[in-house]
């Protein structure tokens, strides 16, 4: 009995060591294991993939570098297929901090796939008062965004010579780490000029979108670093990605982890009951 | 004056933005077009609050050489440094102000919520205990979904991303959705309540 | 596989390994990173908000264009740096009115719309139910699900008989919805720290690929 109780009072050192090895382990000594394709993330898979060629496709970066080990590979994911599948892609952000990122992962994919600027696709920044900007891009793209974030005018490229607005992107996907992000795509850009957006959020906000998917308001979720790896796998199944798989290398340390902390509450309940009994 | 007027520009301006979206008329639609510009102009100012919020603070602490006034002085630097740098010398992917962005605040940023992952364990094995049939539950669907969402929880049986996918789908929707309601109105009441001038915390201060 | 050569790799790895020292107490080098965070942080906005909104946004169609209409924006956004004077801290007022009054009229149809109507519909309205019976069971579920949610948040009535039942019965939806939520927030954590760890032993040891 001493010893279940002797269970709820492991050493917080012990805990974050545990830790440490559960999630360094499987990165030295892979264990090959193999996850499913989730239903949520083949629809938005599906949603690109059906796009036609040179359709435009809208990624809103809705995230900073707090979230980035989440969210960055899902966009390098989804750029390298919108890449592949030879669509016009428009990046644009709604997080001040995330512009780096935007551009970073831009810089990343276009040249794996010889895309030029300008051509294939362009980088729009930031622009402040978001649902302004969301209502802009209802009305024109040009007014919206005079310039692109190198500050030259957007018209003077090929991809934007002709102005454009939410009628002629036929899907966007939304980046997004909280507020501003996919809810509000979803409440002031889809609500009044109707786009069909689909969003990759971190797990922490994964279940909270779920209402949208059934309503139809979201066609397809990546949530979490789980889903990025999803999307990898798919891209490689159908050939589009050439590159390293960022999130797929981490899903051996996820499951451990995983295992590790349900191994703790179970550990620390089995000593509560045992307290619980003998009082 | 000084709270009569914002109030009225905040009345006008609300009672007109939701007018303008019952009317989609071209007039309506052109005073949208000017309005929006002006917002994305006026809101670009928005961030003195935070830079006078920031530097105000860490400027008191220096001046009165409190506490660790060293590491506000850091602060201050790394602001002041940080915007010269990408003001005269850029934000494109080559300048100094990327590099300062790539190798500082790209670790910093993504390591601060990283070490959460330490404490969350910690706090997990220490504090969840299913004390109650209610706290069974939540540890019930906690585990489904810890399990069923990673290539483990496959290994162990495939049904278990199905349940915990089900699990999401079905009841958990249901929840969010029952909570998308209550903060949606809530959401409605407080912008009535702004605009009608009911709510009036926005202006701070007495005068 | 070797360390990486590059001294701004190092660099990076250091500030990650500033703010892991947290985990052994808080101490000086990680205040001096956060401290540095903070700064760096607000630096790099000034300087994105100047090249991506004021100056495309502002400067250009007033001054490069002539177009004498933005001086009104112009106005009502210098407004904000009277914070700056707190004599004059009062006309910041005028720009916050105006930002907020258009914010919430906007917002007031959209939520509407979008997290009140639609979400409704979504509720009731699913012509698949109709065809296959497994999606009638979970919809129906659903419907009691919501419901029952919506009467547990409903506080200003007394939970007696069957108004008790369905707020128990909402309590059952929540404790789901959290404990799903839960786990997913467990994913996100470690998700963020294995980040990390791969940036260390990936780009920075050269341990792995």
């Amino acid at each position: 009995m001493k010893m279940l109780e002797g269970l709820g009072k492991i050493d917080r050192r012990i805990i974050f060591l545990a830790m440490t090895i559960a999630v360094i382990f499987p990165l030295l000594r892979p264990l090959y294991l193999v996850g499913r394709v989730g239903r949520r993330t083949e629809e938005l898979y599906k949603a690109i993939d059906r796009l036609p060629e040179r359709s435009f496709l809208l990624i809103s970066i809705d995230f900073d570098p707090s979230s980035m080990p989440e969210l960055y590979p899902m966009y390098l994911s989804i750029l390298r297929h919108a890449f592949a599948k030879n669509l016009r892609v428009i990046v644009m952000g709604l997080w001040l901090t995330g512009t780096g990122l935007a551009e970073e992962g831009l810089r990343t994919c276009a040249p794996e796939y010889h895309k030029i600027y300008g051509e294939d696709y362009i980088f729009l920044g930031w622009k402040a008062g978001i649902t302004a900007v969301m209502f802009g891009l209802g009305r024109s793209l040009k007014e919206t965004y005079p310039t692109d974030y190198y500050g030259k005018p957007v018209d003077s490229y090929p991809i934007l010579k002709e102005d454009i607005t939410y009628r002629d992107i036929p899907f966007m996907v939304s980046l997004s780490a909280g507020v501003p992000g996919y809810e509000t795509w979803i409440a002031y850009a889809q609500t009044r000029f109707g786009i069909k957006v689909g969003a990759g959020v971190t797990a922490v906000s994964a279940a909270d979108a779920y209402p949208y998917l059934q309503s139809g308001q979201l066609t397809g979720l990546l949530g979490g670093l789980k889903s990025a790896a999803e999307y990898e796998y798919l891209n490689e199944k159908a050939g589009y990605a050439k590159a390293e798989k960022p999130a797929s290398q981490l899903m051996d340390s996820q499951s451990l982890a995983h295992l590790l902390i349900m191994i703790l509450v179970i550990l620390g309940n089995i000593s509560y009951f045992a307290v619980r009994r003998k009082r | 004056m000084a709270r009569s007027l914002p109030l009225s520009l905040c009345f006008i301006m609300g009672i007109l933005m939701v007018i303008q979206f019952f009317i989609p008329h071209p007039i309506s639609q052109s005073f949208l077009d000017i309005i929006i510009k002006w917002v994305r102009i006026i809101m670009a100012f928005a961030l003195a609050i935070g830079v006078r919020s920031i530097t105000f603070r860490h400027y008191e602490r220096i001046k009165r050489q409190k506490g660790e006034w060293g590491f506000s002085l850091v602060t201050l630097i790394a602001l002041f440094a940080c915007a010269f740098i990408g003001l005269f010398g850029g934000v494109g992917p080559q300048s100094y102000h990327r590099l300062i962005y790539n190798h500082v605040m790209v670790p910093l940023g993504a390591t601060m919520f990283s070490i959460l992952a330490f404490y969350m364990a910690s706090a997990a094995y220490r504090a969840f205990r299913a004390r109650t049939k209610e706290a069974t539950l939540l540890l019930i669907a906690a585990f489904i979904v810890m399990l069923g969402m990673v290539p483990i929880g496959t290994a162990i049986s495939p049904r278990l991303s199905d349940l915990a996918e089900w699990l999401l789908s079905v009841p958990n929707m249901a929840a969010k959705r029952g909570i998308l309601f209550g903060v949606a109105l809530g959401g409605i009441a407080t912008a009535l309540k702004i605009i009608l001038g009911i709510e009036r915390g926005w202006l701070g201060g007495k005068r | 596989m070797m360390p990486s050569p590059e001294i701004l790799t190092w660099i990076s790895a250091f500030l990650t390994l500033f703010i892991f020292s947290f985990l052994f107490g808080d101490n000086p080098i990680y205040r001096l990173a956060e401290h540095l965070y903070v700064g760096v942080s607000v630096g790099y906005s000034i300087a994105i908000t100047w090249h991506n909104a004021l100056y495309p946004d502002l400067i250009v169609p007033l001054f490069k264009q002539g177009n004498i209409l933005y001086v009104i924006p112009l106005l009502l956004g210098v407004l904000y740096l009277s914070i700056f004077f707190p004599r004059l801290s009062w006309l910041i007022r005028l720009p916050m009115g105006f930002v907020l009054g258009y914010g919430s009229g906007v917002s007031i149809p959209a939520i509407m719309q979008a997290s009140i109507i639609k979400q409704i519909q979504g509720t009731l309205l699913k012509p698949d139910i109709i065809h296959r019976a497994d999606l009638l069971l979970w919809g129906t579920i659903s419907l009691i699900g919501v419901f029952s949610t919506v009467i547990y948040f409903f506080f200003s009535r007394e939970r007696k008989g069957a108004w008790r039942s369905l707020a128990g019965l909402g309590i059952i939806f929540l404790m789901v919805g959290f404990g799903a939520s839960f786990g997913y927030t467990v994913m996100a954590r470690v998700s963020l720290l294995l980040g990390r760890i791969q940036f260390l032993l990936r780009d920075w040891l050269g341990i792995i690929r």
